[in-house]
């Protein structure tokens, strides 16, 4: 495991501000200047705050429980339409700890086994293999959508997966979640790009090889970090050890530093540029501000997100 | 002539498969007619990008009777995502005169504002697109219209099917938006213009990146709902070089130096179609959008600065638009 000391100072500080950001219904806003409470920054806070001195965790999880949507999923903010979105996963994952809120996790669980993309059904399956052959991907390997109704992209489907494997065994209705995953592992490798790494989705669009994002690569390396030897995650790897040096956005930086952990690749100095980056406390994006977080905390995040070293 | 009962049911086949296929657009769908009586759309002369574009801008300006005077003008480029040398997106540059122009004609703020479609890390495209070094020296706040506040808003046209979109607080409180589109030839919609551009205040926090259920529910019945509920008040068309071919990403810039401004969308597209040496007729939301939203015909629209001719060899496009092409 890559060893990496964080200045306790910079941590705290970023900690602090993060916890004054919170609302007072219990979650957080996307923007440090807004006042709608969001789920994904609160799920990053929630997975940050978990073994914090600051904030009130337990503010945070009442609010997740509150804003489950009957189905079980999660809406992206309170008030949005009741089908449910992607950040059901997040929600799952940073409920992980607490035992009253088994029976919310299970509905979760159950919502994103029943959501699939769109290729995952006959028709759509068809279509793609037949009429709309732009975009290059094989409808067999099915993950899950950024919402229902649509195709399966990477990061809804990497994160999906994470929450998936972090169930102790699949019992109790959810036998089919090796299945899912496994669709969801070769939906992910059927969709990086041919040069290595991962876009939202579209390798190939047109004949033509489209390139990968840091982010959604990292994102996906996470989920496929247990598939170390696979050749298209080493590509994945090198992709990211190529272009995490050369990068000053705080969100994609985080975001590599917590895969390239996971895959045991050494972080110190990307660690130190992370540190080194202008104005992180002042942030506007709180989710960026809480990934940050997780980055410097990577042990514990890697932990949250259920990779084990 | 006689028709013979093979014949007769072919033809009603034929008849039946297009009647399903035009119908949708042969009902309006539109809540109300905005078009105004004409439109005016001024062409400029610009060869490269550099400070001179404060000059063209404010020069082509006064082709229009534009009051911003106490108003927040709200900038949405197109800003897609970052490919080293390519064609992408509009230039920081134009972004930056644009601002400086409305500032001087008394505008209250100048914001500018965009929810890219492909890449979540809007700073890194901002940081690796040049934007970010030239917003921060000219104190021009941004505002990433994927991660903004929403509020759910009714759609005041139904080529979709959808009731409502939820749209960026931002968006919706401006005073006057000015869409400043990338001209470029685009593989699912034929051209990305001022309408297309308007994906991007669909937050992708909402709606996924890409914002997919906007493919599914079709992409020009998309552009028409979309720019019937959010109006776009002006346009300034980035054409200085645009990209054709496999847009809106891995195209081939298209050198084609020529910035295009106008009052109304339609009036704006159709042009830069005209441009592109397209016939605007053929592109299924200019063509929808000239019964509703603005004016398309050229008899519509007072057209001032440069004439609008096709060049010498049209836009290249993937092969399902070579349709556009005008003859």
């Amino acid at each position: 495991m890559p060893t990496v000391t964080t200045d306790p100072i910079v941590l705290s500080t970023l900690l602090a501000e993060l916890a004054q950001r919170q609302l007072p219904c219990g979650g957080w806003a996307a923007l440090a200047s807004s006042s709608q409470p969001a789920i994904e920054p609160t799920c990053y806070s929630a997975l940050v705050l978990g073994s914090a001195p600051v904030g009130d965790i337990e503010r945070a999880q009442d609010f997740l429980l509150r804003t489950q949507n009957p189905n079980g999923s999660w809406p992206v903010f309170p008030g949005d339409d009741q089908e449910g979105g992607w950040v059901t996963s997040l929600a799952v994952m940073s409920l992980f700890d607490l035992v009253p809120a088994i029976p919310a996790r299970l509905k979760g669980l159950h919502w994103l086994m029943s959501c699939v993309g769109r290729e995952g059904n006959w028709f759509w399956k068809w279509k793609f293999r037949t009429a709309d052959r732009h975009v290059r991907f094989d409808p067999d390997k099915f993950g899950w959508p950024w919402f229902p109704d649509t195709v399966s992209w990477v990061v809804p489907t990497a994160f999906s997966i994470l929450a998936l494997n972090q169930l102790p065994c699949s019992c109790g209705g959810l036998e089919k979640v090796p299945f899912r995953v496994e669709r969801g592992v070769e939906m992910l490798l059927d969709r990086a790009c041919p040069g290595g790494g991962w876009n939202a989705g579209n390798g190939v669009v047109y004949g033509t090889a489209l390139e990968p994002h840091p982010d959604d690569t990292a994102i996906a390396l996470l989920a496929l970090s247990d598939r170390a030897q696979h050749s298209i995650v080493q590509n994945g790897v090198q992709y990211l050890e190529r272009v995490a040096p050369t990068l000053t956005a705080p969100w994609s930086l985080s975001w590599a530093i917590l895969a390239l952990a996971a895959h045991l690749r050494p972080i110190t100095s990307l660690h130190r540029s992370l540190v080194a980056l202008p104005d992180l406390v002042s942030i506007d994006d709180t989710n960026t501000l809480a990934l940050v977080c997780l980055a410097l905390d990577f042990q514990r995040a890697l932990s949250v997100f259920g990779v084990t070293l | 002539m006689s028709v013979t009962r093979r014949d007769f049911l072919i033809g009603s086949a034929a008849l039946a498969a297009g009647a399903t296929v035009t119908a949708p657009f042969l009902l309006p769908k539109y809540h109300s007619d905005r078009r105004p009586k004409r439109s005016r759309v001024a062409i400029l002369n610009a060869q490269q990008y550099s400070q001179q574009l404060d000059q063209i801008l404010a020069t082509g300006l006064r082709f229009f009777p534009i009051d911003v005077r106490g108003k927040t003008v709200l900038l949405k480029p197109n800003l897609v995502d970052y490919i080293p040398g390519d064609a992408i997106n509009t230039h920081p540059l134009l972004v930056l005169a644009s601002a400086e122009s409305f500032r001087r004609l008394g505008a209250k703020s100048v914001l500018v504002a965009e929810g890219p479609g492909h890449q979540r890390d809007t700073q890194l495209v901002l940081s690796q697109s040049g934007y970010q070094q030239s917003l921060s020296d000219e104190k021009i706040r941004f505002v990433d219209l994927n991660r903004d506040e929403l509020i759910r808003t009714p759609l005041r046209a139904s080529y979709t099917g959808m009731t409502h979109l939820w749209l960026p607080r931002t968006v919706l409180e401006s005073d006057f938006l000015v869409s400043m589109p990338k001209i470029k030839a685009h593989h699912w919609s034929g051209v990305t213009l001022s309408m297309k551009n308007m994906f991007g205040v669909v937050p992708g926090a909402r709606y996924g990146w890409p914002k997919n259920i906007l493919h599914w529910k079709g992409i020009q019945e998309s552009i028409l709902d979309l720019c019937a509920t959010v109006p776009v008040n002006f346009v300034i068309a980035d054409g200085i070089v645009a990209m054709e071919g496999n847009g809106p990403l891995n195209g081939s810039a298209r050198p084609l130096g020529k910035i295009v401004l106008a009052d109304d969308p339609v009036a704006a597209d159709a042009t830069c179609s005209r441009l592109m040496g397209f016939e605007p007729d053929r592109i299924v939301h200019i063509r929808e959008s000239a019964r509703f939203l603005g004016n398309a015909s050229p008899a519509l629209i007072d057209q001032v600065g440069e004439t609008a001719n096709a060049p010498a060899a049209p836009f290249q496009v993937v092969s399902e638009f070579r349709f556009l092409h005008a003859f």
